[in-house]
């Protein structure tokens, strides 16, 4: 599951305030996505607890190779640790990474299939966006 | 090939519900065509590329789909589409 995606995927990379959330999405995501989608995640504090982990971030999006990734994030400070992170990046590494303005779950699972097309970073992006305005019931 | 409009229907296998991977499958399907495909399920009609209208349909298993596209290849998408949910296991 932590698999940098160089197999030429878009990847996702989720995160949260809970390594748990971030934990069984990505076993939901790679059930309905398949195996060819790499799924990064960084969910947690660094000592275990709830909360984000810049470290941890930093780390999950300089594992992005290939065609990129998308971020998906849960609330507040995970945008945060994000964007902080994203500039600690080098330009190269940078240009592949799109963060989401997506819900987490419906973000992650549209984002995952659509990736697991072939798709383009831009169209998994877009994918995970679209999620916002398919209604649940 | 011209464009056509084609409709097919199929029931899925009494024990696989159109969800988690089977879902995914019909999607990943679907998305490899150009038409525009369309499943309809329980009353509700879902856009056969996008997976959360898809997971939307609560299609359980035995329900009866209507699968229906228009394009170019519409004939062999409703085809393959069809051939993909009764082989489900």
């Amino acid at each position: 599951m932590d698999s940098p995606n160089g197999n030429g995927y878009v990847g996702l990379v989720i995160v949260s305030h809970s390594a748990a959330i971030a934990g069984g999405l990505a076993e939901l995501v790679a059930q309905v996505a398949g195996p060819d989608v790499s799924i990064v995640t960084a969910g947690g504090g660094a000592d275990g607890t709830l909360g984000t982990d810049g470290g941890l971030v930093l780390e999950a999006l300089q594992a992005v190779q290939g065609p990129g990734a998308v971020v998906l994030v849960d609330l507040g400070s995970s945008v945060l640790s994000v964007r902080a992170a994203l500039a600690e990046l080098t330009p190269g590494e940078a240009e592949r990474i799109v963060l989401a303005d997506a819900p987490l779950v419906e973000g992650a699972i549209a984002a995952g299939v659509t990736a697991s097309t072939g798709a383009s970073l831009a169209e998994v992006a877009a994918a995970a966006e679209e999620a916002r305005d398919v209604p649940k019931l | 090939m011209s464009p056509s409009s084609e409709l097919t229907l199929v029931k899925l296998p009494l024990h696989v519900a159109l969800h988690a991977r089977p879902a995914g499958a019909f999607v990943r399907a679907a998305a490899s065509f150009a038409a525009t495909i369309e499943v309809q399920a329980n009353g509700r009609r879902a856009n056969a590329k996008s997976i959360l209208e898809i997971l939307g349909l609560g299609a359980d298993g035995g329900t009866e789909l209507a699968i229906s596209a228009s394009g170019d290849d519409a004939a062999e998408a409703v085809a393959e589409l069809a051939n993909l949910v009764i082989g489900f296991s």
